[in-house]
């Protein structure tokens, strides 16, 4: 994992670096001084916020009930498992993740291995290609919502009916999630292509052109050569997708407003919040989903890691 | 900032490096392929961006067929929109937003990356953790505590419990800068402190300089990121009308002056230029500073 290994590559660069330089002008703690505020803040900004989130979600707090403020104990907890529309707002941001990423990150590979050929016309097909990343989300849901999803001017009806097919399905009722998910593939897909783009094209050429040499097969090159090059930027598309996404309501918010079984987390802790006032609810539901995308990502890593040690 | 981003790469193309490949017997039919293939998959993302552009010159009644021509092009359309809402309005909020917060990054995070990427000191490992942590933490989960205090400061209703945590904190800035500034050999900075630089005059005069393609795809990520959000003006401003922002006004746009379709997509269409103008310029640095590859490039 690129990140994890960064991580130790601080170790390296100690033992790399050469011995320690006497300093004489300044002492050690005036010439590092500068940076203090932003290491101290580093710190209170970030966890500040999430410890109060931790200790708002044991309590029991409607803001529309400020007397009723008091210690609830795991009563929010146990509020989160046992609503059902809770826990399926789990399913789905799981579920909406996972396929956008997986998705997003496919396309984006076949994308970028053919804009890495050489042929006429490529730059306007890389900028055709780049447009929906170029979007504002929002912008984009409702793009996919009102034109080309909408039963009467859509877009997708309107060749449908080009094409003779007298069927005219209203795409968001008949299948909510899958709305959701095309409009975000969409919309993430140019991202990785320029990611994994960008990693096909700082391959060296060498090894290639000598395991053509040797008879390799276009399949065999891209298995043992193009495939391992790619790996860290594929975990890094996959990285900065899983982030955004997780964390996705726009298109929830905007294609279903949560409704027909597609309410992610973000979209209940949203509602809980804002519409019932249900601060300590919201805020067990919050550290429940950073409970779960932190074993959910060491899960996936290690599995990941385990499935690229066999490849190599 | 802005001259940054405003400065144009010399060689915008960015083409790869490679030797140009034999045509075999199959050549032919490849060429077809890669050409029909590259030019369904191009037309099957850019067609909705199309179609709004089309939409958006239609006529009031036009624009709710199916038509995917305009009869006529009513390009007064794009200038119509600024009257039926306060866009101009919304447009100085974004700006502001975007670029004070962008403003508020580069100062806050880029001393932190370099004490990341740079300084030897205990807890570093732990401090990169935290930022990572931070990172991933969706920020609908802190929202209820971050309200609460910004709400007893009388601050919300505004774009200010948005802009000022990027002077403090950034973590997806300070993630991105600490690896670009990791591709810089730890020599530099060690000359500059023989030379007797403090160090803060070494992340000024040395890392700053050299790290320019990570610095600037950093602020598009960011510049782009505050333009584009909408869980933040609506958490905030939802209610304050005159503190929304383009992304937020968009949304709700349809149904609070217009019912015309057609508008809705001139001002989708309106909203895409400065992410479109500032990719154009920075698309190398982006590409650059995104995978790391180094001050070489």
């Amino acid at each position: 994992m690129a990140v994890l290994d960064s991580i130790s590559t601080g170790k390296r660069s100690v033992a790399d670096r050469p011995p320690p330089v006497p300093r004489k002008r300044y002492p050690k703690w005036a010439t590092r001084a500068p940076l203090l505020p932003a290491l101290i803040f580093l710190i209170i900004v970030t966890q500040l916020p999430f410890v109060a989130t931790l200790v708002i979600s044991f309590m029991k707090w409607n803001s529309l009930d400020p007397a009723g403020r008091g210690f609830a104990g795991i009563d929010n907890y146990v509020n989160v498992f046992t609503d059902p529309d809770l826990r399926s707002s789990v399913v789905n941001t799981i579920v909406l993740t996972a396929s956008v990423v997986l998705i997003s990150l496919l396309l984006g590979l076949g994308l970028a291995l053919l804009l890495d050929k050489k042929f006429a016309g490529r730059g306007f097909v890389r900028t055709m290609l780049i447009a929906p990343f170029l979007v504002v989300p929002v912008a984009s849901a409702l793009i996919w919502k009102h034109v080309l999803y909408n039963p009467e001017y859509g877009l997708f009806n309107g060749v449908l009916n080009w094409l003779g097919f007298d069927a005219q399905p209203d795409w968001i009722s008949t299948m909510p999630m899958t709305a959701v998910v095309a409009s975000l593939v969409w919309q993430w897909t140019p991202f990785m292509m320029l990611i994994l783009l960008a990693g096909l094209q700082s391959k060296p050429v060498e090894p290639v052109e000598a395991a053509r040499i040797d008879g390799a097969s276009p399949f065999q090159v891209f298995r043992y050569l193009t495939f391992p090059h790619l790996r860290q930027y594929l975990e890094l598309g996959g990285l900065l997708g899983s982030i955004y996404i997780v964390q996705n309501f726009d298109a929830v918010f905007t294609i279903t407003s949560g409704g027909l079984g597609t309410a992610n987390l973000p979209y209940m802790i949203y509602q809980t919040f804002y519409q019932a006032h249900e601060y300590g609810e919201a805020s067990a539901a919050g550290v429940i989903v950073v409970a779960g995308s932190i074993v959910i990502a060491t899960f996936a890593l290690r599995v990941v890691s385990s499935l690229f040690k066999e490849a190599k | 900032m802005t001259a940054t981003l405003a400065k144009p790469p010399a060689d915008i193309a960015w083409e790869p490096e490679q030797p140009r490949r034999k045509r075999n017997v199959g050549g032919f039919l490849n060429w077809v392929a890669t050409h029909a293939l590259g030019l369904a998959l191009g037309l099957m993302f850019a067609t909705p961006v199309v179609f709004v552009f089309l939409t958006a010159v239609m006529s009031d009644d036009q624009a709710f067929t199916a038509d995917l021509w305009p009869r006529e092009w009513h390009w007064e359309n794009f200038v119509e929109v600024f009257d039926k809402a306060p866009l101009f309005q919304y447009l100085v909020n974004s700006l502001t937003y975007s670029l004070l917060a962008t403003a508020g990054m580069l100062i806050s995070s880029i001393p932190a990356a370099y004490a990341l990427a740079k300084l030897q000191w205990r807890g570093r490992n732990v401090a990169f953790i935290l930022v990572i942590g931070a990172m991933m933490l969706p920020p609908q989960v802190v929202a209820v505590p971050l309200y609460d205090t910004w709400s007893s400061l009388g601050l919300t209703g505004t774009l200010w419990p948005l802009i000022v945590p990027y002077f403090l904190f950034d973590a997806f800035s300070i993630f991105l800068l600490r690896q670009f500034m990791l591709t810089i050999p730890q020599s530099y900075v060690d000359a500059a402190r023989v030379d007797g630089c403090s160090e803060f005059q070494a992340l000024v005069r040395i890392i700053v300089p050299m790290a320019k393609p990570g610095i600037a795809a950093t602020a598009l990520f960011c510049f782009l990121f505050t333009w584009n959000d909408y869980f933040g003006p609506l958490l905030y401003t939802g209610e304050v009308k005159d503190q929304w922002t383009l992304s937020l006004a968009l949304a709700t746009f349809k149904g609070m002056h217009i019912v015309q379709w057609n508008s809705s997509m001139a001002v989708t269409f309106l909203t895409m230029i400065p992410a479109v103008v500032l990719f154009v310029f920075a698309q190398k640095s982006f590409v650059k500073g995104i995978t790391f590859t180094g001050v070489k490039g």
